[in-house]
This record gives structure tokens, sequence and C-alpha cells, in this order.
């Protein structure tokens, strides 16, 4: 037995109610180790190769890291995973809050969910006990009112959930799972896989942790960490402002980083107005910590106005939510901002997905592609924070022009026709995070190829990595010496963003918070301390790299290709005014970056597909299609 | 010349009284890094710099009519 893990994963089949428990050896949990692996491995290994995503054969993986729950600052995350009914690949998504660490006192590593219900059920999972309950009574509330709902009726407090809201149940592919009412798997649309099982909540309570090969030592490097993290990078700032203080967005919007007007424009003059630091001084009423973590980064913000009111249960925005919601559809009203921050987690929304769409509505609004016939008498233009609280509630019901929205904007875009596709922007179908490609071109190099998307936590950001400093160390710690400028696309960034993607898969496979400054050093000792393994860095590096490839095989077994790795064309022109107005990527230099990576990591250099030299290499042999 | 200077979050720890804008008389040839050496500010910290508009060099030269913005870089969120 590996010392900190269960050895236990829980298998809940809805069709057939079976619930069944495996207890892999030690070696499956070194070679997978879980979280990100997990998810990959379960998809590729035993998901019925081509089933719909939204079908029984779907899995969701509710994955932990191995470091899920020790009282360590940041290892609070847990990996929620799946086939995306967005891009037909792989989903996977990172969630803080306390469910992970209540599953695991719970007695369980992972939870799979197969199947598919004949009513709305919920699970119940109390140490080691798993109950399918029925939940037709709780179908089409909040995941707020289900929350106290099931608490009501199960006669617990403190119950830990994963839950979905009614775009989850409507089958939205932009829903998410929300856990514990304000935190959110968002990315990939796992919450339309959820409801499509007619599962609404995954409610735990567990009273037992297992405990690590040398807790002592744990304890000790807790304590290291949250006497010294205010003097380590940006924890400071997390810890005073969370994501979205106004140096990073005033910053970006003065070199091109904050996304204007579906990045579409390359000026915001109220970014002032929706930053962080606005967020303090308007609507704040604390921050919020995960498990053991005193970096407590997370807004909890409580308004009301004429219009509406904010339930500070609802938390509070973050940056990518600030910049979705306020300068990508040209809005500048921070209530609204807070409130559609609110309607997300209320509803189980993804906020980079849904202001990805609305903005690319807004935007087809105003080339009279969308009419006010198609809006249903609404007004979509950029800048209008009434419309756009409005749609959203749409999409989350499937009202209206809010049913064609729902399937994030590529679907969107398709199903409007008359050129909408232009103003899609989305790779593999998933909207991407809140960072400009055209000033970070490692960034969107990463975007291009990463399994999930373009997802901004799966990459380094250029910016960071243009001149000598302590910002350098990041990179120098995984071999890459020189700074390099940020539209920089040469075999030297190339390198640089492997290393970076696969070191960023790291603390997702463990369960690790990317926002606690934990070295990769420092994240190997907690993993030797937790497992008494004699692990090191080159192990965990090489963990990423099979996870990463575990992933891209997936999705080329799906169907996905090369041709799928393609920031939208709105990228390879200049922005028509800002910092970018004379700056865009070329299209033969990430063209060719992007096979430079495939040779890199192992993978075809034309078609990156996995070779089996790389699969042999990786110890699974056993992933060649 | 005189330049005017934005210094954005905790790069403002470095400027007396945790200034945001500052005017500063430099010499000419003066370099966005010098700039910095000159206001204070320890250059091994993580930073980024608008200058006139777009994303500064290290060895960029100031002007007579540089407008700059210093913050620290924006990576994640």
């Amino acid at each position: 037995m590996v010392p900190g893990m269960n050895h236990k994963i829980l298998r809940v089949n809805l069709t057939t109610r079976q619930v069944t428990v495996d207890e892999p050896d030690d070696l499956f949990y070194r070679r997978y180790m879980g979280g990100a692996a997990f998810v990959a491995y379960y998809l590729l290994k035993e998901m019925k190769p081509g089933a719909d995503a939204l079908s029984p054969d779907n899995m969701l993986i509710f994955a932990l890291g191995p470091m899920t729950g020790t009282p360590v600052p940041g290892a609070s995350r847990n990996c929620i995973g799946a086939k995306s009914p967005l891009s037909g690949g792989i989903a996977k998504s990172e969630v803080g809050g306390f469910f992970g660490a209540e599953l695991k006192k719970a007695g369980f590593d992972t939870l799979i969910v197969d199947g598919k219900a004949d009513t709305p059920v919920y699970l119940w999972i109390k140490d080691g006990e798993v109950e399918i309950r029925d939940a037709s009574h709780l179908w089409g509330t909040t995941v707020l009112e289900a929350q106290d709902a099931i608490e009501a009726e199960l006669g617990e407090r403190l119950v830990r959930t994963a839950t979905i809201g009614p775009a989850g149940e409507n089958q939205a592919a932009i829903a998410c799972i929300i856990t514990d009412v304000r935190n959110a798997a968002g990315r990939g649309g796992l919450g339309a896989v959820m409801g499509s099982k007619n599962l609404k909540c995954v409610a735990v309570k567990g009273r037992r942790f297992p405990r690590g090969a040398d807790q002592p030592k744990l304890l000790e490097m807790a304590k290291w960490m949250n006497n010294n993290y205010m003097n380590i990078g940006n924890a400071k700032g997390m810890h005073d402002l969370g994501t979205g203080a106004a140096a990073g967005m005033v910053g970006g919007n003065a070199t091109g980083n904050l996304p204007v007007r579906n990045w579409g424009d390359g000026v915001f003059d109220d970014v002032e107005k929706i930053t962080a630091d606005a967020v303090r001084d308007e609507y704040r009423i604390g921050m919020e910590a995960c498990p053991a973590c005193q970096v407590r980064c997370k807004k909890v913000v409580e308004l009301e106005n004429d219009r509406f009111k904010v339930d500070p249960r609802n938390g509070g925005p973050e940056y990518e939510t600030l910049a979705a919601f306020g300068s990508f559809m040209g809005i500048n009203d921070l209530a609204a901002i807070c409130r559609a921050n609110e309607l997300c987690s209320l509803h189980g929304l993804d906020t980079i997905s849904a202001g990805g769409t609305l903005a690319f509505a807004m935007e087809c609004f105003e080339n009279e592609i969308l009419t006010l016939e198609d809006t249903g008498g609404i007004d979509l233009r950029f800048g209008n924070a009434d419309a756009m609280l409005q749609v959203l509630e749409m999409i989350a019901h499937r009202e209206g022009i809010g049913d064609i929205l729902a399937d994030g904007s590529r679907k969107a875009a398709e199903r409007i026709g008359h050129g909408a596709s232009e103003f899609a922007m989305h790779v593999k179908g998933v909207e991407f995070g809140m960072h400009e490609p055209r000033l970070k071109q490692g960034l969107g190099l990463v975007y291009s190829v990463n399994a999930i998307g373009g997802d901004h936590m799966s990459g380094l950001h250029d910016t960071a990595f243009t001149q000598e400093g302590r910002g350098m160390d990041a990179v120098r710690m995984l071999g890459h010496m020189d700074p390099l400028p940020a539209n920089d696309l040469s075999a030297a960034k190339v390198g640089m963003m492997r290393s970076a993607h696969l070191s960023r898969m790291i603390p997702d496979t463990l369960g690790m918070c990317h926002f606690v400054p934990w070295a990769m050093n420092q994240a190997v000792d907690l993993v030797r301390a937790l497992t008494g393994w004699e692990y090191t860095a080159v192990e965990a590096m090489k963990l990423a790299e099979r996870m990463v490839t575990m992933a891209r095989a997936f999705n080329m077994r799906e169907g996905l290709t090369a041709a799928d790795d393609q920031l939208p064309d709105r990228f390879f022109k200049p922005t028509p005014r800002g910092a970018l107005k004379d700056t865009a990527i070329d299209p033969d230099e990430m063209r060719n970056a992007i096979h430079t990576f495939y040779g890199m990591m192992g993978w075809d250099p034309e078609t990156g597909v996995p070779t089996s030299e790389k699969l042999e290499e990786l110890g699974i042999s056993w992933a060649a299609t | 010349m005189r330049v005017v200077v934005d210094v954005m979050g905790p790069l403002q720890r470095f400027i007396k009284d945790q200034q945001r804008r500052v005017e500063v008389e430099v010499e000419e040839g003066t370099t966005l890094l010098g700039l910095l050496i000159q206001l204070g500010i320890d250059t091994n910290e993580p930073w980024n710099a608008s200058l006139n508009g777009t994303l500064g060099d290290s060895s960029n030269v100031l002007t007579e009519e540089s407008s700059v913005i210093v913050f620290p870089p924006i990576a994640g969120g």
C-alpha cells in the first residue's frame, strides 16, 4: 500500500445501479499518479471508442491527486474529466474547494461514473458507503438550492458537493460542474456530461484521511509555506486581491494582453472599472480559502441595487470572469459582471465559454448576422450589460437564442451560418482563456496543441520570460537558460513551451494548486514525504509526458487531427488599434512551431500522432491504436 | 528630459510614498532598464513595461514623449 492513498477507485454505473470498487496496486499509482493522468488513462483505456460525449458510454471521472486533502497549502485540487461535448476530445478541468479532500476522507481516490440513470439521481458517499438517491425533486434547482435541499434531507451540515445547475441538466455544452456552491470545474462542458447521466450531484462526507509516510515532514513543509508565501512570486498579490489585479489588467491593456470585444479590438478605456481592485473597493466583503491554504485568493462579493442582488454564498469573479464579462463584451458595469459570475455559479456555466459565446453573439449582432428577431427583441450589442445577463439565463434554460448559444460558439456558428464562423473564437470548439496569443505567441502555440483546447493554465506565459530576473527561475529549472521575446516562435521557444506545458501538468496530476508557489523540487519533496517513494523531478516530468501523450492519443482515436490544432484566423491579423496594431502571428511560423512541438514530444512531426516508440518509452504501448 | 511613469501593483513599494504616477528626469539615451534602476525598482523582480503603447524591452531607449507603465507580468487566473 502506498501511504497517503486509499487504494480504492469507486465505480458507479447509473444504468445498472451497480457500485464496485477497484483496488489498484502500488505501481499503478506510481505510473499514473492521479488527477489529470487518471482521467486520460481511464478515458483512453476504458471508454468505448467513438462514444458520443452525451451518451451513457461516456465516463465522468472525479480524479483526486495523491496530495489532494493533505494538510498542505494548495493541496485542495481535484481533476474532473470526460469526453468533451465541445471538442469531441478529452475534457479535464481542475477545481478547488473542499469536495476533493472530502472524497479522499470518505475512502476513495477517484470516482468514475458511467451509464445513465432512468430518472434524476444524486450520489451520497459517506465514509466508504455509497447510496444512489432520487433527485427528481432537485431537477431544475440552482446549485445553491440543491445544496441546501440535500443538506436538509440528509440531516448533515457541511456536505461537500459537486453539482450541476439547470445548464448541465439541459446539456448545454458550455455547462460546468460546481463544487461546494462556488468553485467551478469549468472547462470542456463537463456539466453537460453529468446532466446527460441524470446525475444532479455527488454529495460527500468523510472523516478519515490516510496518513503520509512522513507526516511530520508534510506538516513542516506546510508550516514553511505558510510562513514564507508572502515573499514568493506573486502570492502576496493573490492574497490581497486574488486574480485580476489592476496592475496586471491595466498593464495588459497597455501591452495588448487584455481581450477586448471578442478579440476584435485592442483597447478598453474603462479597464480600471473592472479590476480586482475595483471589486475590493465596491463589493468585496472578504476573501476565502480552500482547505489548509493561507493564500486565500477567492473573492467573496455582496451587492444589491435596483436591478438585482448578489449573494456572497455564490463567490466572486476571478480575472477570467472579469475580463470575459467585462472588456471582452465591452462592458464596464462591475455590478453586472458580479451578477454574471453569480448566474454562472447558480446555473452551472463556465464563465470563459459563456463569456466567449456571448461575445461571439454580440459580434454577430453588430454585423447583422443575428437580428432582433433572432434574439427575441434583445439589443445584443457590445456593452449592453442587461442584455448579457438576460441571454446568460436563456442559455442556461435553452430558451430562444440561448438554445443556439448553449453549445458554444463553434456549434452556434454552424447553426447560425451566414459567415458567423468568422467570429467564433475557439480552439477545438473550446473558447480560450482571456490572454492574447498575438502578444504571448508561445502561449498561442500551447492553445493550439493542447489536448483540451485553448486553456490559459496549460502553459507558462511568454511575457514572464522576456528578460533577466527571478521570473526566469521558472524556466531555468526546466533547463531553458535564455530570455526570449514574447512573439518568438523559434525552436528554443517551442522547447521552452513544451517544458512549460509539461510542468503545468505536474500540479494537475498531484492535486495541487498553481497559485501556491511551490517550486518543482518542493512538490517532489511533498510527494516523497507523502508516499515514501524516491520520487524525482525527472519522474514527475515523465509522468506529465505520459499524461499529455495519453490525452493526445485519446483525441486522435476520437477523430481529432492536426488540423484541429489551429487558432482562429483573427489572430493572424493585427488588432485595429492598441498595442498590437502592428503585431500578428505569422501563420507559417506558427504552423512550423506546431510541427516542431510534435517532433519534440515524440509525436509524428506531420500528423501529431504519438509514435509507437514514444508510447513504448513511456510504458503505455497499450495506447497504440 | 522628463518621462511620466506609472508603476503598478507590488512594484510600487520601491517608489517613495508608494506612488503610482511619478515624473522623472532622465538622461538622453536612458533605456527602460536604466529607468527602472534609476527609480530604485529591484529589476530582479518579474516586470513588464508598456513603452509608448506596446510591450517594451529592457534595451529600448526612452525619448522625450515616452510614456511608461511598469507592472508585474500577468500569467493566469
